[in-house]
């Protein structure tokens, strides 16, 4: 194993125990004692499913471009974390493989770094920023380049493994911990409407068939 | 720092539980909820975007549970727990928003601003900044049972006449007004403002329930459904105010309490009461307009359209509809009680607040972003044409009154109930 790739690897070891302590320190979501009017497990499948829908969410189909463009930026980032993950084990570079990353890659980091324009010139949204912001979606954009041309020069994997690296550490410690808890999230707002008979809308049951 | 920065850094530390704290870890700043909010749609100011909202209390929430926060504040935008920073938190949550859900239900990531300002909220309670009107009326709900401090000899003296005129209304020397029942089916809670400034209200509820033959009962004592201890975010008196009329109600050993026409009274007792005493109510809690909409469904009220003829539009209220459930029972009824009702565009859990939600009518400090913040609604109730505006809430029907002045409207606001009283179809009297 290359020197990069065991940096690699005690940085996802690093990452996961942070993640697994910060879960278990925030501990169960509270229990619910309101006779219930609707279905939790319904609302969560809705939050996890119908909900990601362009059509779902006024902050999606207002903002559509902006929505499509994190959509694509956060599975690019998926694609490279698999493709980290992915490299530790296998020969440095897969034609196939590389043609699929750089498929994920090219446009996640397009989008990526209009996010990052689109935060830095929307007077709006600079406003509601803290360095960190700039910083987070900098980091994440240069790890989608250094994947991009890994993918089209296998030579470059070391610099995707370092870049990696320093993104999967430091994920726990800011706001990329958004990863871990918009599953929490996402579960205990699913359950809240779901418990009291708001979601899923009546057209939202029908396509989940509750 | 001052004591009341201690005492809100201690809940800051101590009182968060798991949802909130996932909620608060969730936010990326993404901006994409602004416009989903009413107050930041009427003022256009950054500062009244849910996000910002969100972000005044997850600035101290990073600098004291996180260890960047810690190490590196400036660059996570950590804050410390200071007057200022308080200042600032109590101008956004309670002057800007009235955790009303709608962000919660179109936020791209899935978090909960409104539960989140909520917990704001309790920060600032525990620091005592709490706006004056809300805490007077928690402080008087707790030392009177209700938040006016209506005696139990003005309300009889209120039921006495409502009841005789009521006998007058339905021809019908049976009907009855009875307090204090015991055995009773059904208690009958109310809205204090239904006593003192709308009892039309309360004696339309009183022909409902005589119509459809119901075994109820109102209560002397403790007989407030409004909850300010909930608006304030102060658990220990939102649980003992609430638990003032749940008492009365095992007391009355009935089977059902059934909730006036008040949408954060509904969600205090129906949804958010069980949790705080970590137990289920001995007793169901309904709203009103739920027991309506199942009258009629079972054929025990009769409604006659005709009887109401100008156009109805309908508000939704935050707490009995996006955060209480009770979608279509309303509209079923208004269907059946007028021969014009048109749907707001958006309707159901889509609504808009009306501004006067989340102790913001009790907030004089605030009646100027309030009544701005209504202007939202103010264009939906214009655009359908309606000459009356229904609402199965006493809090919003306040605000559509005064939006109604303020915005020249030319509505009458009224409650369900007082459009179903208008359109039953009676039985013979037995007496006349």
């Amino acid at each position: 194993m290359s020197f990069t790739a065991i940096v690699l690897l005690v940085a996802i070891a690093t990452s996961a125990a942070g993640f697994v302590a910060m879960r278990l320190r925030l501990g169960a979501l509270p229990p619910s004692y309101a006779p219930a009017r609707g279905s939790s497990a319904a609302g969560v499948a809705y939050a996890f499913t119908v909900a990601f829908a362009p059509w779902a969410k006024e902050s999606a189909s207002r903002h559509l471009p902006s929505y499509l463009a994190g959509i694509a930026y956060h599975a690019a980032v998926f694609a490279a974390l698999a493709r980290l993950v992915l490299s530790l084990f296998g020969p440095p570079a897969l034609s196939l493989l590389d043609a699929a990353t750089a498929a994920a890659l090219a446009p996640g980091l397009l989008c990526g770094v209009g996010l990052l324009v689109k935060r830095c010139v929307d007077a709006r949204l600079r406003a509601l920023s803290v360095p960190e912001d700039f910083f987070v979606n900098g980091l994440v954009d240069a790890v989608l380049a250094a994947g991009l041309v890994a993918s089209l020069r296998p030579a470059a994997l070391p610099v995707f493994q370092l870049a990696g690296a320093l993104l999967i550490v430091y994920a726990p410690l800011g706001k990329v911990r958004h990863m871990l808890f918009l599953f929490t999230s996402r579960r205990a707002l699913g359950a809240f409407f779901g418990r009291r008979g708001v979601r899923p809308s009546a057209r939202a049951r029908g396509v989940l068939g509750v | 720092m001052t004591g009341a920065a201690e005492r809100a850094l201690q809940v800051l530390r101590d009182g968060l539980d798991a949802r909130t704290a996932a909620f608060l870890s969730s936010c990326v700043r993404c901006g994409l909820c602004a416009d989903t909010c009413h107050v930041f749609l009427a003022d256009g100011d950054p500062g009244s975007t849910p996000a910002a909202k969100v972000e005044r209390i997850a600035a101290l929430f990073r600098r004291h549970h996180t260890l960047l926060g810690r190490l590196a504040p400036a660059f996570v935008g950590a804050r410390d727990l200071d007057d200022d920073a308080l200042q600032a938190l109590a101008a956004a949550a309670f002057g800007r928003c009235t955790v009303c859900g709608r962000c919660a239900l179109n936020c791209s990531v899935g978090l909960d601003p409104a539960a989140i300002v909520r917990f704001a909220r309790s920060v600032l309670s525990a620091a005592g900044m709490v706006p004056r009107g809300i805490r007077a009326n928690a402080d008087l709900a707790l030392a009177t049972g209700n938040n006016m401090g209506i005696s139990r000899e003005d309300l009889l003296e209120t039921v006495a006449w409502l009841e005789q005129d009521l006998r007058d209304t339905l021809g019908d020397d049976t009907a009855a007004m009875p307090v204090d029942r015991a055995g009773a089916r059904v208690l009958y809670a109310l809205n204090p403002r239904e006593v003192k400034f709308f009892p039309l209200s309360l004696s339309a509820a009183a022909a409902i329930f005589h119509v459809a033959k119901e075994s109820w009962t109102l209560t002397s004592t403790d007989f407030d459904i409004t909850n300010y201890g909930y608006f304030a975010a102060d658990a220990d008196s939102a649980r003992a105010i609430a638990g003032q009329l749940a008492a009365r109600t095992e007391a009355l050993g009935v089977e059902e309490l059934v909730v006036a026409e008040c949408g954060h009274g509904y969600r205090a007792l129906r949804w958010e009461a069980p949790e705080w005493f970590g137990r289920p109510w001995p007793f169901r809690v309904r709203s009103f307009v739920e027991v309506m909409a199942e009258y009629l469904a079972d054929g025990r009220l009769r409604l006659d359209p005709a009887k109401n003829t100008a156009r109805v539009t309908l508000h939704d209220p935050c707490n009995l509809v996006r955060n209480g459930g009770v979608i279509e029972e309303q509209r079923v009824l208004l269907r059946a009680a007028a021969s014009d009702f048109v749907e707001m565009t958006p309707n159901r859990e889509d609504n808009y607040c009306c501004g006067g939600g989340g102790g913001m009518l009790a907030a004089s400090e605030h009646a100027a972003k309030r009544v701005e913040s209504g202007r939202i609604k103010a264009e939906q109730v214009r655009a359908t044409g309606a000459k009356v505006v229904a609402s199965p809430c006493h809090n919003c029907i306040d605000q559509l009154m005064e939006l109604n002045k303020v915005y020249k409207l030319g509505v009458e606001v009224k409650t369900l109930a007082e459009i179903v009283a208008d359109a039953l179809v009676l039985p013979a009297a037995p007496h006349s």
